[in-house]
């Protein structure tokens, strides 16, 4: 198995090298975390390697790519304290429509992205869209200044 | 005690064999625990398995492997097929022809699943690239690196151990049976160029695209390129010379290596995980396996029975063993058959009056050439089986067969006719 899986990289990196990339392959490990939180399934993947960082994503109830982090200590940190903010969080009753509401925001930027990658649009539906955006940001920054802290913010998330 | 003993030694080992054959159980977790089994029982001292260990083979198959997972990362490999396939203007059976011999060559000198590994999936970017079904352009890659492997010491594993346990080198391999792969590798071209004819058409389109494809893109270390060149020459040249300065091949193969990983700065860290440690461990195995036998005089009755069965007449013992091997090759897995068999024949060089030298050539040529026969008869054809699956072209058991078995059998009578002819 881990033959056929060799001389499939090598397939891939020698199309991507004649695409004009420059392809690094190195071993890692990919870890996938699963929380049962009552119900509300919580979920991670992570990889680890030997060149450098770790790459940490929250996969569900959305997806979100956290960051690159320096230490596998610090991807636990980061997890238990996502963790804990979701463990919060289902406590509101406004839960359920703050995880419809990310999921739209997500479907809507893979919409946005396909529709300019894929379609001429012109450049004044363009700033339409751009000014919504930052609308509905300030919106939310609004929102915040406004409401009480529960976690502090932290600086790399 | 000693009848005790003959018996659980026999049973183990048969029930070990048996499992490894019908692939049950993953060879090298049941081939562990067969030889374990055998220290259990007390059949063998645990200084008796590891005395029976073959540390040269062991070495060997260590020291090329970590040669070749250096030599890979320097993308030489896809740098020469490009290369290859634009200097025959991107015409599908001249790729076919020079990407045989170019594993022919490599599986000669690296090994034959080494060479599959890093071969077929530049075959498979190249008939990506011209819109082809790839099994026409792998399935004589697959022959031919079984055909390349038989040609030297360090081709296949069952020369390696053969020449390991006779002390038959790496210039003996060639000069005794270079010959008759040449003639055999021609014969599979030949063979392919009837079959292939009229089925290999491509567009005018498609042939510029493999003329468009840069080969220098695929060069990804020149550095590491020009270091790693050096020590396999250097190595081959070991290899070459390593019986007049009295070293055994797997001391060259480990100096080649330990000076490889040196000179690299690779880390050994990332080399050692690539090395095919269940492949290490199932021959160690295998050799304790074998040893429990011999140690309790199964394989010195073996002998006896197959001396009066050819009347201890060379001819016959050649024949058996050749076509034997290739019969049980094609459908077995090699490395265990010739394990066994190589101490069988030992005990009857030891029982004989007369040189039973062909036999190991008898031997070599059954196991490495009698894996062509069968999809499962060898190494790289379950791994190229698996890679073309995952491809989206499944290459059955029976269509491989189809041409495989002919082609392995056509092999095993020229080798009849070439040992009868040059050793008898």
């Amino acid at each position: 198995m881990r033959s056929i899986v060799k001389g499939e990289v090598s397939q891939h990196t020698m199309k991507l090298q004649q695409l004009g990339a420059k392809v690094n392959v190195i071993n890692s490990t990919l870890c996938y975390v699963h929380f049962d939180i009552c119900g509300f399934i919580l979920q991670y993947v992570y990889n680890i390697n030997q060149k450098g960082n770790y790459f940490l994503e929250r996969t569900k109830p959305y997806p979100l790519a956290l960051q690159e982090i320096g230490t596998e200590k610090d991807v636990v940190k980061l997890i238990k304290s996502d963790m804990n903010k979701f463990k919060n969080a289902l406590k509101c009753h406004h839960i359920d429509s703050f995880i419809t509401i990310a999921r739209e925001i997500n479907s809507t930027y893979r919409i946005f992205e396909e529709t300019f990658l894929n379609y001429n649009i012109p450049g004044e539906k363009v700033d339409k869209i751009h000014k919504k955006i930052q609308a509905l940001s300030l919106e939310i920054e609004i929102i915040k200044d406004n409401a009480q802290i529960l976690f502090e913010e932290e600086t790399n998330t | 005690m000693e009848f005790n003993h003959l018996f659980i030694a026999l049973l183990i080992f048969i029930i070990t064999y048996a499992i490894i054959v019908s692939e049950k159980i993953n060879r090298t977790s049941i081939a562990l625990f067969g030889a374990t089994m055998l220290l259990f029982t007390k059949v063998i001292t645990q200084e008796t398995a590891i005395e029976k260990i073959d540390f040269n083979t062991i070495g060997l198959l260590i020291g090329m492997m970590i040669i070749v997972n250096i030599l890979r990362r320097t993308g030489i490999f896809g740098y020469l097929a490009i290369k290859a396939a634009k200097a025959v203007n991107g015409e599908p059976w001249k790729i076919i022809v020079v990407f045989s011999i170019f594993t022919a060559i490599s599986s000669a000198l690296l090994d034959n699943v080494t060479t599959i590994l890093l071969i077929v999936p530049i075959t498979l970017v190249i008939t990506d690239t011209l819109e082809s079904n790839p099994i026409p352009f792998v399935l004589p890659l697959i022959l031919v690196s079984n055909i390349g492997g038989t040609a030297t010491l360090i081709g296949d594993p069952p020369n390696i151990m053969i020449g390991s346990a006779t002390g038959l080198g790496f210039v003996d391999f060639i000069v005794n049976l270079a010959p008759v792969i040449i003639v055999i590798f021609t014969v599979v071209i030949f063979f392919f160029r009837l079959k292939l004819k009229n089925s290999l058409s491509i567009s005018e389109e498609k042939r510029a695209d493999i003329l468009a494809m840069d080969e220098n893109l695929a060069l990804k270390d020149i550095t590491l390129l020009k270091k790693s060149g050096v020590v396999l020459f250097l190595t081959i040249v070991g290899f070459i010379m390593h019986q007049y300065f009295d070293f055994e091949s797997a001391t060259v193969a480990l100096i080649g290596a330990a000076l490889l990983l040196l000179v690299s700065k690779v880390d050994p860290e990332e080399v050692f995980l690539e090395i095919e440690w269940p492949t290490i461990f199932f021959f160690t195995a295998l050799f304790i396996l074998v040893g429990g036998l011999e140690a309790v005089g199964v394989i010195d009755f073996l002998a006896e029975k197959m001396l009066d069965i050819t009347n201890g007449n060379i001819f016959w013992m050649v024949i058996l063993v050749l076509w034997g091997s290739a019969i049980a090759s094609a459908f077995l897995d090699n490395i265990p058959f010739v394990a066994t068999m190589i101490p069988l024949i030992k005990s009857m060089e030891a029982m004989s009056t007369f040189s039973i030298t062909p036999l190991w050539w008898a031997l070599a040529l059954g196991a490495c050439l009698g894996g062509n026969g069968t999809l499962v008869g060898a190494s790289a054809n379950v791994i190229v089986s698996g890679m073309l699956e995952k491809h989206g072209n499944k290459l059955s058991f029976f269509k491989y067969m189809k041409v495989g078995f002919p082609i392995m059998i056509v092999s095993i009578m020229i080798s009849t006719v070439y040992l009868i002819i040059f050793f008898i």
